[in-house]
């Protein structure tokens, strides 16, 4: 069975590099899109997507870490935490597209945001929010009480216990969560269908209130309603490669991260 | 040194503590046994209000530390537990180097003081006869030491800020017989310095360490004694069944 | 060193000094009889009360230390071997006061009979030197001392070598105590004025003897703390020997 999974994603994988791979060139990764995006290359929606990321990374990794120390640390186990948990899990259970337009009617319309990065980003983050909430949760309770209250009895402060012996504990496994999220944020399209993502932009952002090309939501158009499909038919494959190898790095990166603290934090 | 009147404790509606008047005097060492869930514990962690984590507690009585209430508002709780610390049943060492492990205590007490905390993590494991074990590998992770090791490595880090108290919730039962015999030692030589308070399953290690015994029984404190007498010659025939081991 | 093994050491201590005071009270006793010295004898029988005390410290200790530290293997074997040497060594004590009221005794009669110095009575009253020649009497206080001493050395030095030695020791002194038996009874038949003094002589030799068993218990006692061995009722004894 577990034998059969590889076999299906290597399969993907392979299908994917097998038809991309003839169009990645430097050209194709550092060239707008040109002729009717039949030709050119995606640079635009790579950097639109990084900005993506760390947009509502920003955003969502703190106010998502805080938000699970307090629930975990802090707000012991009354009818409120529970309440909070229970709407955090469904809060993770909504479709994307309802993301979307919720984002749409508060950032981009009410707020006044226009279609921006920072719209996006914002949209991106609450999608987000549950999982890293979760994710660090969890990490945080792995942690036993034992050094919790070790930390107490010396006479050091909650704050102190939390900052200098449950987190830097909990960092591996927090990454962890990260990981997750930045592979999810940078994968998604439905949220920032509405929010910030742009057909056809071949120019750079200069701030966060511009809009930008996607590599999810550029996938979908060339994929569907580009001026020929058939014929952008490869490049479609090489952005989707691109994508997955985007995702890829930015796993391996953090996950070299968790090793580097995993033993600083044995050895320190 | 401790006192304690009339104390009663309470899980919930649970009656964990019945009516405990116990007095403790400088310098000695006092052991409390008993079956499990006697209330040796709670009472233990009353003294550093290691309670106050658990929710829904409540406490009726006095307990006074050189003569001050240490429950009364005016007690900040994080500088009792300076001065009267605590070790652990299980050795919880932090992921942190020896050096530091020591330094904690001292570091989240705001001393930067470089040359002092150096001076201070020495005198500490001398103390906990651990420094000519560690002093080459300070900067190694305290996870690298043995169970007894870390043991007395958080007996070390206790000593760093310098308590007047020591409380100790059953901590060599963790350990093997040889290094339990050492933190008995180690016990045993503390006591010059420290008023030092022992829960402890093992009844011969009471006798071999302390010089006043108390059974607890169901929540009440049943016999508080000299050690020798308790172990030759208990008033109590509860004691006595408990420490000849015909309990039940 | 671990501070039970430093308690150990105390209790052995204390045990040193009783058996000091205790071989002192003996040698005191050897004198005393020897050159009928009243004052020296009454100088025992006042410092009995400090050997009693010992046995009711050592006593109390050794019980306290086993309730306490629960020894085990050679330290219980020790422990164990104290309390009996200690009880072993009061009785030791008593009988050298038994033999300082004898010769206060001999000392009181003496007084009473000074000014009729040539009254007959009095010629038997104590015993003459010639007796105590015959019944080497000496020998048998020089023979008690060593065994004693030696005894106490081998558990300062923890070693049983010489235990066999001290044994033997105790045959010589029940061979004394049977020639006794004889050569009081034909001085008896010869002078019936010296039964009653003979019989108290007798029974004085008779302590001198129990010491010498006393001795050899506790030369057991060593044995079975350094050794683990049971030497107890195993060796062939005199006849006259008996176990108390």
């Amino acid at each position: 069975m577990g034998l059969l999974v590889v076999a299906i994603l290597l399969g993907i994988l392979g299908f994917i590099v097998y038809n991309g791979i003839g169009v990645i060139s430097w050209e194709f990764l550092t060239a707008a899109p040109t002729e009717g995006m039949t030709s050119g290359g995606i640079f635009p929606a790579i950097v639109g997507t990084l900005c993506l990321v760390v947009g509502s990374m920003t955003f969502a990794f703190p106010f998502g870490v805080m938000s699970a120390i307090y629930m975990n640390e802090y707000a012991g186990n009354g009818q409120v935490v529970k309440f909070i948990r229970v709407m955090t899990n469904n809060l993770s259970g909504i479709p994307s597209i309802v993301f979307g337009l919720f984002g749409m009617a508060l950032f981009v319309n009410t707020l006044n945001f226009g279609d921006s990065i920072l719209a996006g980003s914002l949209t991106l983050g609450l999608l987000i929010l549950p999982l890293i909430i979760r994710t660090t949760e969890e990490a945080l309770k792995a942690i036993p009480d034992s050094y919790r209250t070790g930390s107490l009895a010396l006479g050091a402060s909650k704050l102190q216990t939390i900052r200098r012996v449950v987190l830097p504990m909990a960092f591996p496994n927090i990454i962890t969560g990260l990981i997750l999220a930045i592979g999810r944020v940078s994968g998604e399209t439905a949220p920032i269908l509405f929010t910030v993502a742009a057909y056809f932009l071949p120019k750079l952002p200069s701030g966060i209130f511009d809009q930008v090309m996607a590599l999810p939501y550029h996938l979908y158009v060339i994929v569907t309603s580009g001026t020929d499909i058939e014929a952008s038919r490869p490049i479609a494959y090489g952005t989707a490669l691109v994508l997955i190898a985007m995702v890829l790095v930015l796993n391996l990166l953090a996950a070299t991260l968790r090793r580097y603290f995993g033993k600083k934090i044995k050895t320190n | 040194m401790i006192t304690t009147h009339n104390i009663d404790f309470y899980y919930g509606d649970f009656h964990a503590l019945k009516n405990i008047s116990m007095e403790m005097d400088a310098n000695t060492v006092t052991a409390l046994i008993g079956p499990s869930g006697c209330g040796k514990s709670t009472f233990l962690r009353l003294f550093n209000r290691m309670n106050d984590l658990i929710d829904n507690t409540r406490l009726v009585g006095e307990c006074l530390i050189d003569g001050q209430n240490i429950y009364s508002k005016s007690v900040q709780v994080d500088e009792l537990r300076k001065k009267v610390g605590m070790v652990f049943q299980k050795p919880n060492p932090f992921p942190k180097s020896i050096f530091e492990n020591v330094a904690y205590g001292l570091r989240v007490n705001d001393i930067s003081n470089k040359s002092f905390i150096t001076q201070r993590v020495e005198e500490s494991l001398k103390a906990a006869a651990l420094w000519d074990e560690v002093k080459d590998k300070l900067k190694k992770s305290a996870f690298e030491l043995s169970g007894g090791q870390q043991q007395r490595l958080c007996i070390a880090r206790a000593l760093a800020i310098s308590p007047s108290i020591l409380l100790m919730d059953e901590p060599a039962s963790a350990l093997d017989p040889i290094s339990t015999s050492k933190i008995e030692e180690l016990i045993y030589s503390l006591k010059q310095q420290y008023t030092i308070v022992i829960v402890t399953h093992n009844m011969q290690q009471a006798a071999r360490v302390s010089d006043r015994t108390g059974f607890f029984m169901l929540g009440e404190l049943v016999e508080f004694n000299d050690t020798k007498k308790m172990f030759l010659s208990p008033e109590k025939e509860q004691t006595q069944n408990y420490i000849t081991g015909r309990f039940g | 060193m671990k501070h039970t093994e430093k308690e150990l050491q105390v209790l052995k201590e204390e045990v040193s000094q009783m058996w000091k005071l205790v071989l002192s009270q003996l040698e005191k006793a050897k004198q005393s009889f020897l050159s009928g010295d009243v004052e020296m004898a009454r100088e025992i029988a006042s410092r009995e009360k400090r050997v009693d005390a010992f046995e009711l410290k050592i006593d109390s200790d050794c019980e306290n230390y086993i309730a306490l530290y629960s020894p085990v293997a050679v330290d219980l074997r020790l422990v164990l071997s104290l309390i009996k040497i200690s009880i072993t060594l009061e009785r030791i004590g008593d009988f050298a006061e038994g033999i300082a009221r004898y010769v206060i005794d001999n000392g009181e009669l003496r007084m009473d009979n000074g000014e009729v110095s040539n009254n007959s009575l009095s010629q038997f009253s104590t015993l003459n030197a010639q007796l105590v020649e015959d019944l080497q009497l000496e020998r048998m206080f020089d023979t008690l001392i060593g065994m004693l001493s030696d005894s106490f050395v081998a558990l300062e030095s923890e070693n049983t070598r010489i235990s066999g030695k001290i044994l033997s020791k105790d045959d010589e002194i029940d061979e004394l105590y049977r020639n006794s038996l004889d050569i009081l009874t034909n001085y008896m038949q010869q002078n019936p004025a010296f039964i009653r003094s003979g019989l108290k002589t007798f029974l004085l030799i008779r302590k001198l003897e129990r010491i010498g068993d006393h001795c050899s218990n506790i030369v057991e006692e060593i044995v079975f703390y350094v050794d683990a061995k049971v030497l107890k009722h195993h060796f062939k004894s005199g006849e006259l020997r008996v176990e108390s």
